[in-house]
């Protein structure tokens, strides 16, 4: 009886917010507020409060010696330009190092992450220097730094196993995205590259350049969203059908050698992808074989412009993806096709329905049930197409109305020029969250409707 | 009376019949109508060998429709639908060889373009076609045949291209003609015995460490992490989920100057290593497929060996692992594609430092404008010997491949 009492104590008093542990802890407890690992030590957690303390005192330390000084520099970017000053004694002009703005933004932004993870150890001594407490109240013996390492092997798994995808992510993804977020803030543009210029914060300007009417830039950035949007949904639904039509071909009766045909589709998708891609963009050229043949075999008499001229480029651009892209639905709808129940058919052919209706009535509202989810990501996945467009047309043919973009290139690829060519790192930078939130509300919005169709009785 | 032979479809008989007459007939009428000229098929079939063929076939495919039409056969029919197959087949050569041939032959006063076909030519290649497809409606042969022999063609064109133009012994990227004058191997000898030029073999193996690496490295960051988000529990489970389909909703290569930089500050930059680092660091994101299938596999299996004893750790080595082979295949094989054809990083990472170079940079800096003409052969031969080891590869694991995405379909 008594000890259902507890229970009920314990539970009552389970909540896990920093100023409910401040408030029923005791002393050791409210002190390892400010000293890490405190109440651990206390409670006979030693090491695993040492380590605590440790990397609060190495925090600490780092604060007072560069990062205080790196997130105060972080408000202006730096103020000292790198210039030239006449040295009177040698009689020549000497390059003073001014501030670095990338680099104090860099630098930034680790102190921003490493305070991060410092709140997160925080939080965490918090919570364990609490469990210990609760354990030694209830008169177990609390877990020593052995038990806590085979714990890691069983009920603490995910800390073992997640530590280096975590640790990998936030160094190599988040810890960048971050910066180029913050970078799309700034004028870190051409003009004004570090060492030699400085950068500094901007505020808005650069999505209202791209956005409102009036600049090259946002000249160039309406049309070509207006692509990307055009190609995303075009290039997936041709795929799609395309790939449906191969399947169905493929997979009706009295086709033999099904897995020979299958093969010899698959071979394309197997080829890398860039490696298809160049061979293709050179047989395209205005000398490369396809035109030379067309002449040969009579049906023009001069150079077809297919990746030189506008609309025959962005068609061009569309049937070689297709190319690519109708084995791939091949084959990941073959499975899916061979799921509809053989009586379905049956029946329908009693009803004297034909193939095309068929079609319409059951394959087509299966797989469209089946495959939706799959629809989405891949129409995403067509926005963020590089490689197609990159390796075949470059974005090409070019035009003056647009900055550093030709008139195939979707948002992606102008990001890319945009960085490595001419070095307007904020545009990128704001073309990157402009697509981040296409990306995500085009998802959210399907991912809901099609969260309605689930809960639905689901097909049949 | 109605004739019924098993096996036959002789509803379509009498149309296929008269289709076969009429692809014969347009043998009279003008093949060919330029302002000045106008010749039939039979008047030119003496410039070619295919033009016979085609005048021949046409005749021996009217009469066997005949002969089928009197006395109906199974062997009588299939016969004939090969003999129909042929024609058409011819006559669709003709198609892109009459220029050749009638521009060669000097029975024509003007150069000749398709547009000039006359109608005997188009009557007798519509009629051809209509003919095959309904033989092969009477003989109860899938006419999809004829659809995928035409893709087929169009799907292997420029593969048959680039292995041609690999083994072709005359340089050069404008070439007036199809077939190579000479062949030789000198184009694959050369990718691997000129380092100081041009150091394939170097950008090979940097491709092959870097790939086995990260597929290695990768599938078992990502085995991991689906393991931990399938089959346990724990706080801020879902928020990291969606931490990280935030993360995946940014274009990967955005923040790829960044990495560069932290790369720099490590001390890292241009080595094979950060290819690897970065390719692990964010393996992670990929876990959507494999923890799908990792849902699928009974819970009780986990609950039956915690009961032995097993700790979680052992759960995962000696239940999860096993049981998933098809789907750490699927992983190690999209990855190991993934880091063989990844463009974007190093081209941005190694510069113009050659000798660092993976085959996706090293083979788009060998069709730069400036170097085409010098290396397109090479290209090819290079091309080939990336794409083969990779097709046999996929070929063979094909079957895992499919089952993996179709578990993304589902996912």
């Amino acid at each position: 009886m008594k000890t259902a009492k507890n229970k009920v104590n314990v539970s009552a008093q389970e909540k896990k917010d920093p100023i409910s542990i401040f408030i029923r802890g005791d002393i050791f407890t409210k002190l390892s507020f400010i000293i890490f690992g405190l109440s651990n030590i206390v409670r006979g957690q030693v090491v695993k409060g040492l380590i605590y303390l440790v990397a609060e005192i190495v925090y600490i330390a780092y604060m007072i010696q560069t990062g205080v000084s790196n997130l105060a520099k972080m408000t202006t970017l730096g103020t000292q330009q790198q210039g030239m000053v006449f040295n009177e004694a040698t009689g020549i002009f000497d390059v003073v190092q001014g501030d670095n703005s990338m680099l104090i933004l860099l630098w930034g932004v680790v102190t921003c992450v490493i305070t991060a993870v410092f709140i997160c150890v925080w939080l965490v001594q918090l919570y364990s220097g609490e469990q210990a407490r609760r354990i030694q109240l209830s008169g177990r013996k609390v877990p020593g730094i052995i038990e806590d390492a085979k714990s890691l092997m069983d009920d603490n798994i995910h800390k073992l196993l997640l530590a280096i995808p975590v640790a990998g992510l936030l160094v190599f993804t988040v810890m960048p995205l971050i910066y180029m977020i913050l970078m799309a803030f700034t004028n870190y543009d051409s003009s004004h590259q570090p060492p030699g210029n400085l950068f500094t914060w901007v505020g808005m300007k650069n999505f209202v350049m791209l956005m409102s009417t009036s600049d090259t830039l946002s000249a160039t950035f309406w049309p070509v969203l207006g692509w990307t949007f055009i190609w995303g949904f075009v290039a997936t639904f041709s795929c799609y059908f395309g790939g449906i039509f191969l399947a169905m071909l493929i997979n009706s009766k009295g086709i033999r050698g099904k897995k020979a045909w299958r093969t010899i589709f698959v071979i394309t998708m197997a080829i890398p992808a860039f490696i298809s891609l160049l061979i293709v963009g050179t047989m395209l050229g205005e000398r490369g074989i396809i035109n030379v043949l067309l002449q040969q075999w009579g049906f023009t008499t001069q150079a077809l412009p297919f990746l030189t001229n506008v609309t025959w480029a962005r068609v061009t651009v569309i049937v070689v993806n297709m190319w690519i892209g109708i084995p791939v639905t091949m084959l990941m709808v073959t499975g899916i096709l061979m799921n509809i129940p053989a009586e379905l058919y049956e029946s329908a052919r009693i009803d004297g329905a034909n193939p095309f209706v068929q079609f319409v009535k059951i394959t087509f509202p299966y797989m469209w049930f089946v495959t939706t989810p799959y629809l989405i990501s891949n129409v995403i996945a067509n926005f963020n197409n590089f490689g197609v467009i990159y390796f075949l047309t470059s974005g090409n043919p070019k035009t003056m109305d647009y900055y550093q973009a030709g008139k195939t290139d979707l948002l992606v690829t102008w990001l890319y020029k945009l960085t490595k060519d001419s070095n307007d790192f904020n545009l990128a930078a704001a073309i990157g969250i402009i697509i981040f939130i296409f990306s995500a509300v085009f998802a959210l919005i399907s991912y809901t409707r099609s969260g309605a169709m689930k809960s639905e009785e689901g097909f049949q | 009376m109605k004739k019924v032979i098993i096996g036959l479809r002789l509803e379509f008989l009498n149309m296929a019949l008269v289709a076969s007459v009429v692809a014969l007939l347009g043998m009279f009428l003008p093949f060919v109508s330029t302002s000045s000229d106008k010749l039939s098929l039979l008047r030119v079939m003496g410039s070619s060998w295919i033009m016979v063929a085609a005048v021949v076939l046409a005749v021996i495919a009217a009469v066997l429709g005949i002969v089928n039409f009197v006395r109906p056969s199974i062997w009588g029919v299939r016969i004939w639908v090969i003999v129909a197959a042929l024609q058409t087949l011819t006559l669709t050569v003709l198609l892109f060889a009459s220029k050749s041939i009638l521009d060669g032959s000097g029975l024509l006063s003007e150069s000749f373009l398709v547009k000039s076909f006359g109608i005997g030519y188009w009557l007798s290649l519509i009629a051809a076609y209509v003919a095959l497809v309904l033989s092969m409606k009477t003989a109860k042969i899938n006419t999809g045949y004829i659809v995928l022999v035409i893709l087929g063609v169009i799907w292997l064109f420029p593969i048959l291209w680039v292995i041609l133009t690999s083994l072709r012994a005359e340089s050069g990227y404008y070439v007036g003609y199809f077939i190579p004058k000479g062949f030789t191997f000198d184009n694959y000898v050369n990718l691997f015995t000129n380092p100081s030029v041009l150091p394939f073999g170097k950008w090979w193996v940097n491709t092959m460490i870097v790939a086995i690496c990260c597929c290695l490295i990768n599938t078992m960051i990502i085995l991991a992490t689906s393991f931990v988000l399938s089959r346990t529990r724990f706080a801020g489970r879902t928020t990291f989920m969606k931490i990280l389909m935030i993360i995946g909703m940014f274009p990967g290569f955005m923040s790829m100057i960044a990495v560069y930089n932290i790369l720099k500050g490590i001390g890292l930059n241009q080595s094979l290593l950060a290819l690897i680092v970065v390719g692990a660091a964010s393996a992670a994101m990929g876990y959507h497929v494999c923890k799908g299938f990792f849902d699928t596999i009974p819970k009780a299996l986990d609950e039956a060996a915690t009961v032995d004893g097993a700790t979680r750790l052992q759960i995962f080595f000696k239940i999860t692992i096993p049981m998933s082979k098809p789907i750490a295949i699927y992983t190690l094989l999209t990855n190991f594609l993934g880091a063989w054809s990844d463009y974007i990083f190093p081209s941005i990472l190694f510069g113009d430092k050659q000798a660092s170079y993976t085959v996706a940079v090293g083979l788009n800096w060998m069709t730069d404008f400036r170097r085409i003409d010098t290396y397109y052969t090479q290209f090819a031969a290079g091309a080939l010997v990336v794409a083969v080891p990779i097709v046999i590869l996929f070929i063979c694991l094909q079957k895992f491949y499919v089952e993996g995405m179709s578990g993304s379909v589902k996912g």
